[in-house]
């Protein structure tokens, strides 16, 4: 198998408090993946140290196969990266910024999602509505050639139609062979465009499931069976 | 199209793709929409409409052809096959739910022949 996510014994810590423990998860290749929990379940956190963003947890995270940090980083392409950039920043210029820095992003495809999604480029950043925004944190994000995409909660506070472009895009515009990890915690809105569900509760993997197993073996839509996991009640294996 | 979240997404594209074959929606020998498309279209998982795809290429519904896509298979008896299949099912569905109701074998028939005249006389 190549083109995996395998992660072994992560522990993390912050400020002295456990933010997730005893962490163990293999992702396939070219799987959609919805990672859903709690706000402060450590979702984000998560992502962070597979995007090696985050440092300083135990254990292994490796992306096909390579444990090297730097490797790591061009394996990855993750929607945080965006926070970073000034509010007065014009987004031609943020364009611009990273097809200097991202040798793997390609100008033609961001182009081509845009004019999909109708994104603006002549606008600033804090000139965008939150959806606008959303979309171009996800052109940005899946325009770079990558092995692993990670979205961080892309559909937080948008409206139904930009959120459907956005599902779209991601369908129309991802690597056979590529990962895509989102996470949120709202399930229903994604729930036709996974693969897998992978939900954490009280600092780990709780469980991680086929969406269509889940379907098919529990007669459940993925939201019922998320909220049954957090509500605590007992599901036969 | 809206899914049953309920229900596994590969069979309800299948059951989908099935309605459209036999409402002649796609026509025998039509080429099927690439798979990407599809997902966009249905707003599913590409891995999703490959399996369904994969499921009905197996059941010779439809025929890959290489290098070109898929296309609606031109066998007739297939074809009827199928649509004796659907409406088998639907007769199941009501026969089985009727019997629940302690509805006879007679009875149904009965019902049903004055349900389609009623039918009728609303929509003379």
């Amino acid at each position: 198998m190549t083109n995996t996510i395998e992660i072994k014994n992560l522990n993390y810590r912050k400020n002295y408090r456990s933010i997730l423990e005893d962490v163990n998860l293999n992702i396939g290749a070219g799987k959609t993946v919805g990672l859903l929990g709690e706000n402060g379940a450590g979702k984000t956190t998560l992502m962070r140290l597979i995007a090696g963003v985050a440092k300083g947890a135990s254990g292994s995270i490796s992306i096909d196969g390579k444990d090297d940090v730097s490797l790591k980083k061009s394996f990855v392409s993750f929607s945080e990266q965006l926070n970073g950039f000034s509010s007065s920043m014009r987004i031609d210029k943020i364009i611009r910024f990273y097809e200097d820095v991202y040798p793997d992003f390609s100008t033609e495809k961001y182009n081509q999602m845009a004019g999909f999604l109708q994104i603006d480029e002549g606008l600033r950043l804090s000139a965008l509505s939150k959806g606008m925004k959303e979309k171009l944190v996800i052109g940005l994000t899946l325009s770079r050639d990558t092995k692993v995409y990670l979205l961080d909660e892309p559909f937080g506070g948008i409206d139904s139609m930009s959120r459907k472009k956005i599902i779209q895009s991601i369908i129309k515009w991802k690597n056979d062979d590529a990962i895509i990890l989102v996470s949120d915690h709202y399930v229903s809105e994604i729930a036709s465009i996974l693969d897998e569900v992978v939900i954490i509760k009280d600092r780990t993997i709780y469980t991680q499931k086929s969406a269509e197993e889940i379907r098919s073996k529990y007669a459940e839509g993925i939201e019922q069976y998320y909220e049954s996991v957090y509500e605590g009640n007992d599901i036969d294996d | 199209m809206k899914f049953d979240d309920k229900i596994p997404i590969y069979y309800q594209i299948k059951n989908y793709i099935y309605r459209e074959i036999i409402v002649g929606k796609l026509a025998p020998g039509d080429k099927l929409p690439a798979v990407r498309q599809l997902a966009v279209d249905l707003t599913v998982n590409v891995n999703t409409v490959q399996r369904a795809l994969s499921e009905l290429i197996s059941e010779k519904i439809i025929e890959p052809q290489r290098g070109k896509g898929n296309f609606v298979t031109e066998d007739k008896d297939t074809i009827e096959k199928l649509k004796k299949m659907l409406i088998t099912e639907q007769l199941q569905d009501l026969y089985e739910n009727l019997h629940k109701l302690n509805v006879s074998d007679e009875e149904i028939v009965n019902y049903l022949e004055n349900y389609i005249n009623e039918r009728k006389q609303v929509q003379s």
